[in-house]
């Protein structure tokens, strides 16, 4: 009698020839482009230990597929580039003058779907711009993704712009204690106005402040969402945020069809301190990719460092071929 | 040519209110959707698609992106816990979900409790927030008759009259939630067809708060 194949573990798949080939194809182009833009790259171990995932507000540790190792530490599966990089900068590369300039690709492993939809194994292709701050990385990396994109044919992929100092400025505003802001914060990301005012009101937050909220909650479109977000808002933080947004979008004032100014989103987890990206694609349910200026991990790892990055799904990429 | 928008309804007890919910805010099927088997039916205005699902199935499929928008009970996206904008409380399908027990009995926190019911999430994190040991016993449906059958001490259920709980003689020991359904929208569907969910949520928020 003949045994039955295994078949695969709940959430793997297999990649049959044609997507490798997509894949492949794709890699080689983005790699011409990243060595062209001066990034290099890392290739980091497939396994690092848990607490690599748990630093800097990254809250990846849930979604980690975790192990002992051979000493009885607690390991993962690699559930993301980023933290690995920031390892890696920070251990082996402090003492050199940077900027350092990166690029990885690979796959990452979560447990991130409890309704199955989506598998725990997935693809990422990246780059980390660390040391280089404030509006010059900024406009660096958003040029690095724009010019990426391009030579995938992907003109049609929008991007969408914030910065966390924005509503990050105006929640600090409201002087909450830490349970506090952190409800706001997921009214704010429920996208709930009625839910969200109630909420503010219950809090003691004072009206001309709950407007801004409000108002805030609203602001999604061209550049002049920022002009109008610069007359409501007042506090010094998400002025001087609104400030940086202003003057990347003078810079790349090229790309404007392209780029949508969205600062109705907040960062739940406070994991970035700048810009924040998201790519969408018409075509695809779901992001393409994600990124933002995240100037406090590299602190967490011991080198106090600006960083900025991105990454695409390569799942998403292939799809869109 | 652009696709219209997939809204799912849920089957059962609330499409009836959501449909005339719907109608007041102008928005009407194409067709009678009692009169046909037809799990899928586009509106009037030809920019909506409807799909009629099981409740429970709809966080699952708004989430995916597999449609965009979905009216379903806080009682089901609060137990899936799903990722997704929840612009909109619908005000309709309103009930409460309770914690009952057998009439004459208390649950007292330091005796070995077990708690049937169909939101086992929901029952661990209420117990949870109590720092209440209690055992949670998921069932998919009848979960009133458990106590009396000595499965469990006591049910966290919906209850909308009251009428099954007095009818197995349980009596409501406490609020874990008040329940009603609420407008859901996939998070990628909200940007790339902003203009359209800001003019389906305008429309139905004029309706729903139509007495304020």
């Amino acid at each position: 009698m003949k045994s039955a194949s295994p078949g695969l573990p709940a959430g793997f798949r297999d990649l049959l020839h044609e997507e490798v080939k997509t894949r492949r194809a794709i890699e080689t182009r983005m790699a011409e482009i990243f060595s062209d833009q001066g990034y290099r790259e890392l290739s980091p171990p497939m396994v690092e230990l848990l607490e690599v995932y748990a630093r800097g507000n990254q809250h990846l540790h849930q979604e980690a597929i975790k192990f002992l190792d051979r000493h009885d530490q607690l390991v993962a599966l690699r559930a993301d580039f980023t933290p690995a990089v920031a390892r890696i900068v920070a251990s082996r590369f402090s003492g050199l003058p940077g900027p350092f300039r990166i690029w990885y690709s690979g796959d990452v492993f979560r447990k991130v779907d409890r309704h199955h939809t989506r598998f725990c194994e997935f693809g990422q292709v990246g780059a980390e711009l660390i040391g280089l701050p404030g509006p010059d990385g900024d406009r660096e990396i958003l040029s690095l993704a724009i010019g990426l994109l391009d030579a995938l044919g992907l003109a049609e992929v929008q991007v969408h712009l914030n910065h966390a100092g924005i509503f990050g400025g105006l929640i600090r505003e409201l002087a909450l204690d830490r349970r506090g802001a952190s409800e706001v914060r997921s009214e704010i990301d429920r996208k709930d106005t009625r839910g969200l005012a109630r909420r503010l009101e219950e809090l003691g937050v004072e009206e001309e402040i709950r407007r801004q909220v409000q108002a805030l909650t609203m602001c999604i479109g061209g550049p002049e969402v920022l002009q109008e977000a610069r007359t409501l808002l007042r506090n010094a933080e998400s002025a001087s945020a609104l400030d940086d947004l202003a003057r990347l979008s003078d810079s790349i004032s090229g790309w404007s069809d392209r780029i949508v100014y969205d600062l109705t989103e907040v960062d739940e987890m406070e994991y970035y301190t700048g810009i924040m990206l998201t790519f969408f694609a018409p075509q695809l349910r779901g992001e393409l990719g994600k990124g933002g200026r995240y100037d406090a991990l590299l602190g967490a790892f011991g080198l106090e460092a600006p960083a900025v990055g991105f990454s695409f799904s390569m799942d998403h990429l292939v799809e869109l071929q | 040519m652009i696709e219209p928008i997939r809204l799912s309804l849920p089957k059962g007890r609330v499409l009836n209110e959501a449909l005339k919910l719907l109608e007041r805010a102008g928005i009407r099927p194409e067709g009678d959707p009692n009169g046909s088997r037809k799990l899928m039916f586009p509106d009037q205005e030809g920019w909506l698609q409807f799909v009629v699902l099981k409740p429970v199935d709809i966080p699952v499929y708004v989430e995916s992106g597999a449609v965009d928008v979905g009216i379903v009970g806080s009682d089901i996206v609060r137990e899936l816990d799903v990722d997704v904008y929840e612009p909109l409380d619908l005000g309709i399908g309103q009930c409460r979900l309770v914690l009952a027990a057998p009439r004459g009995t208390t649950l007292a926190l330091d005796q070995e409790l077990r708690v049937a019911t169909k939101y086992p999430r929901t029952a661990e994190r209420f117990f949870a927030s109590r720092n209440a040991h209690v055992h949670v016993v998921r069932l998919e449906g009848s979960v009133e008759i458990a106590p009396l059958l000595g499965l469990s001490n006591g049910i966290i259920d919906l209850v909308e009259t009251g009428r099954t709980l007095r009818d197995n003689d349980l009596v409501v020991l406490e609020e874990v939630e008040r329940v009603s359904a609420k407008l859901i929208i996939n998070r990628t569907s909200m940007k790339m067809r902003s203009a359209e969910m800001r003019k389906l949520i305008a429309q139905l928020d004029t309706v729903v708060y139509a007495h304020h």
